[in-house]
């Protein structure tokens, strides 16, 4: 009989962690490989076709680092909260909360068309966003609530709420009956960089990882959030208000999500709609299982996500195959990932038994 | 002839037992599996498997036994993932449980995209003789489709596995103290990977629920988050498979008055009324969280969340 177990490393860098996460993401390549076959698509000319068309020209580049944004953010929001051991599932729903109200400030201050009207969308926005995962804060750190099951059932409150809107009040009459609001005025745009289409959205992205990495290795604040990550028990006895402090990391963790939902908005649809997110709250989970939860590596992992996504939307295009292809890639990557992750502890040893 | 205020309610309270049918399913699985130590996150994405799986054979073949089961197998397969990964090579079980809701739905939403709008004939409601001429009560329970009678059967039967007998006895103490099991000689790894797997074919049949009862047609998404809600009742439900019957009813009540509502001409929107049943869920899993704050002993299977190896303190 052959007997298969693990045997600790003495040994484990992050060269081996690297290299083994690239296998596992290979691996997860050819198996959702399979899938495209098995529904008539060859694997390897649809990879390249994507690889080609994304890195080909400055278009599929401008469009990567579009994607990038919003996953940069959301992968930002969900490993702060990570490093408290809490769970922000909700980024969905508060994007689209963001979203939400950046588009009443833009619809009930719009006439002005002033320079006041952006950065009172942004206010409103990270605000929304913050309030909407206060009910699950609360409860979590007051009667340890599961904040998993709760930030993500508010996500299907937050979209039937902005359902509610769409195909009510804020329904553009001349819309033809689609469920959209009517288009912002141009002070309502999200500046571009320059020379590139690509809005600023991206560096804001960049700005905020930078400035909670920097918060999170050089201020107090950042080894109060590491104690209570690392070991809430030392937490207690050294009097830091741990109740206070989940309160207000995942309110932080909410307004980042809400700010993503404020630059997909005035970046890139200039109305709201339906699909604001296509799912870049649950993105944000592998973002951060990616990059184990460091601030720096979320930005090369949302690039990683990003191509998934791009990737997604030229099969969608060529092929016509729907955007579900996109979280069947999503959950196998996270699959392989994780069941990676033990390899970079131990080795498997095989046994031969008689 | 008009409806009397009973009738209407007995007609409620019927579609309630239809609507939280398939959440019962998926808190029975989710109960076995925890019970174990292992959390499964994936219903909504186990759900969705199990829902396309059984549409397809009962659309190709007819047969509602054999789309039942090929749902349950189906499901059950996939739940072997989450077990390979979060009890084999020790991964997070709550990360794996969500990169499972992905996989379903991704899976789901790309094999039934060429599904979408094809019908099957839902199931037909079986009287049982003698029972359903009980008043109230029989019009409620006994006059309902053959799932629904699978399901009376499950919650019976996993109740007494659990609570009276020697395999239950195991599962419990895994949940509770793998390491010690271990020292007695049973084997954690068979046990888990055994009450994920059925878990995970538990919750595949309230999927096939879904989709040949509920909704006989093929539409993407068609669980709708109704797959947390049962991860949700698993804590309301204290992990048992009575409590889980009447949370399971209670969140039925609120998913058919929503429908009923939505159809009497009353003056609150549909999108408030497909809130409802979320709020009510968060509002459930706060009372019941603080209701096992407060409990001496804890309810919670104590290992639960934890990869267990052997010969390392963890």
């Amino acid at each position: 009989m052959i007997h298969i177990s693990f045997e600790k490393r003495i040994y484990s860098s992050g060269f081996i962690r690297m290299s083994i996460t690239i296998c596992a993401i290979i691996f997860a390549l050819l198996t959702g490989g399979v899938f495209l076959y098995a529904i008539g698509v060859n694997p390897f000319s649809a990879y390249f076709n994507v690889c080609s068309q994304i890195f080909g020209n400055k278009w599929g580049i401008e469009d990567l680092l579009l994607k990038m944004s919003p996953l940069m953010l959301t992968g930002i929001s969900v490993a702060l909260a990570a490093k408290m051991r809490l769970w922000n599932i909700g980024a969905d729903g508060q994007i689209y909360m963001g979203a939400c109200a950046a588009t009443w400030v833009a619809l009930t201050f719009g006439g002005s068309n002033n320079l006041t009207l952006l950065p009172m969308m942004f206010v409103a926005g990270i605000t929304a966003g913050a309030l909407w995962i206060f009910i699950p804060a609360f409860l979590k750190a007051h009667f340890n609530v599961n904040d998993i099951i709760t930030t993500l059932l508010m996500n299907y409150i937050a979209i039937n709420w902005v359902d509610y809107l769409l195909f009510g009040s804020w329904r553009d009459p001349n819309s033809l009956n689609f469920p959209i609001t009517a288009l912002f005025a141009p002070a309502a745009t999200l500046p571009m960089i320059k020379n590139i289409n690509l809005h600023i959205g991206f560096l804001i992205g960049i700005f905020i990882i930078l400035l909670i990495y920097f918060l999170l290795s050089k201020s107090r604040f950042g080894i109060y959030v590491n104690i209570v990550g690392n070991n809430p028990n030392a937490a207690e006895y050294s009097g830091i208000n741990k109740k206070k402090l989940i309160i207000l990391i995942m309110m932080i963790s909410g307004a980042i999500a809400g700010l993503a939902g404020v630059i997909e908005l005035t970046g890139v649809h200039h109305r709201l709609q339906q699909n604001i997110s296509l799912g870049y709250g649950y993105t944000g989970i592998i973002v951060t299982w990616l990059s184990r939860a460091h601030p720096l590596g979320v930005i090369f992992n949302a690039f990683f996500m990003a191509l998934v996504f791009v990737g997604g939307e030229i099969m969608q295009m060529k092929a016509g195959l729907p955007v579900a292809m996109i979280y069947l890639f999503q959950g196998i990557i996270l699959f392989s990932v994780l069941g990676s992750d033990v390899f970079a502890e131990y080795k498997l040893k095989i046994k031969r038994t008689a | 002839m008009e409806t009397t205020a009973i009738e209407w309610i007995v007609i409620v309270l019927a579609a309630s037992v239809k609507m939280g049918t398939p959440i019962l399913f998926g808190t029975l699985g989710g109960v076995i599996s925890e019970r174990a130590g292992v959390i499964n996150l994936g219903m909504e994405g186990l759900m969705l498997i199990g829902a396309l799986t059984s549409f397809v054979v009962k659309l190709y073949t007819g047969s509602t036994i054999l789309a039942v089961s090929a749902g349950a197998f189906a499901a059950g397969a996939a739940t072997s993932l989450h077990a390979l990964v979060c009890i084999s090579m020790r991964a997070s079980q709550i990360a794996s449980g969500l990169a499972l809701t992905m996989f379903g739905t991704g899976v789901s939403g790309l094999l039934g995209d060429s599904l979408t709008g094809k019908t099957i004939t839902p199931l037909m409601d079986i009287k049982i003789p003698l029972l359903s001429s009980i008043p109230v009560i029989g019009k409620i329970f006994f006059i309902q489709d053959a799932l629904v009678y699978l399901s009376y059967i499950s919650v019976a039967t996993i109740w007494y596995l659990l609570f009276y007998t020697r395999v239950g006895l195991n599962i419990r103490s895994i949940g509770e103290a793998p390491a010690v099991c271990d020292s007695i000689g049973l084997s954690v790894l068979k046990y888990r990977y055994a009450a994920v797997i059925i878990g995970g074919m538990i919750v595949g049949v309230g999927g096939a629920y879904f989709s040949i009862v509920l909704t006989p047609f093929w539409v993407d998404n068609l669980t709708a988050g109704r797959g947390w809600i049962a991860v949700a009742l698993v804590i309301f439900a204290f992990w048992h498979p009575g409590k889980a019957m009447f949370g399971a009813y209670l969140f039925g009540a609120a998913l058919s008055l929503q429908l009923r509502l939505q159809l009497i001409d009353i003056n609150i929107s549909p999108y408030f009324l497909a809130m409802f049943p979320f709020i009510l869920t968060i509002v459930a899993l706060t009372i019941a969280t603080i209701r096992n704050n407060k409990k001496r002993i804890a309810v919670m299977p104590a290992s639960l969340g934890e990869a267990f190896f052997r010969g390392e303190k963890h």
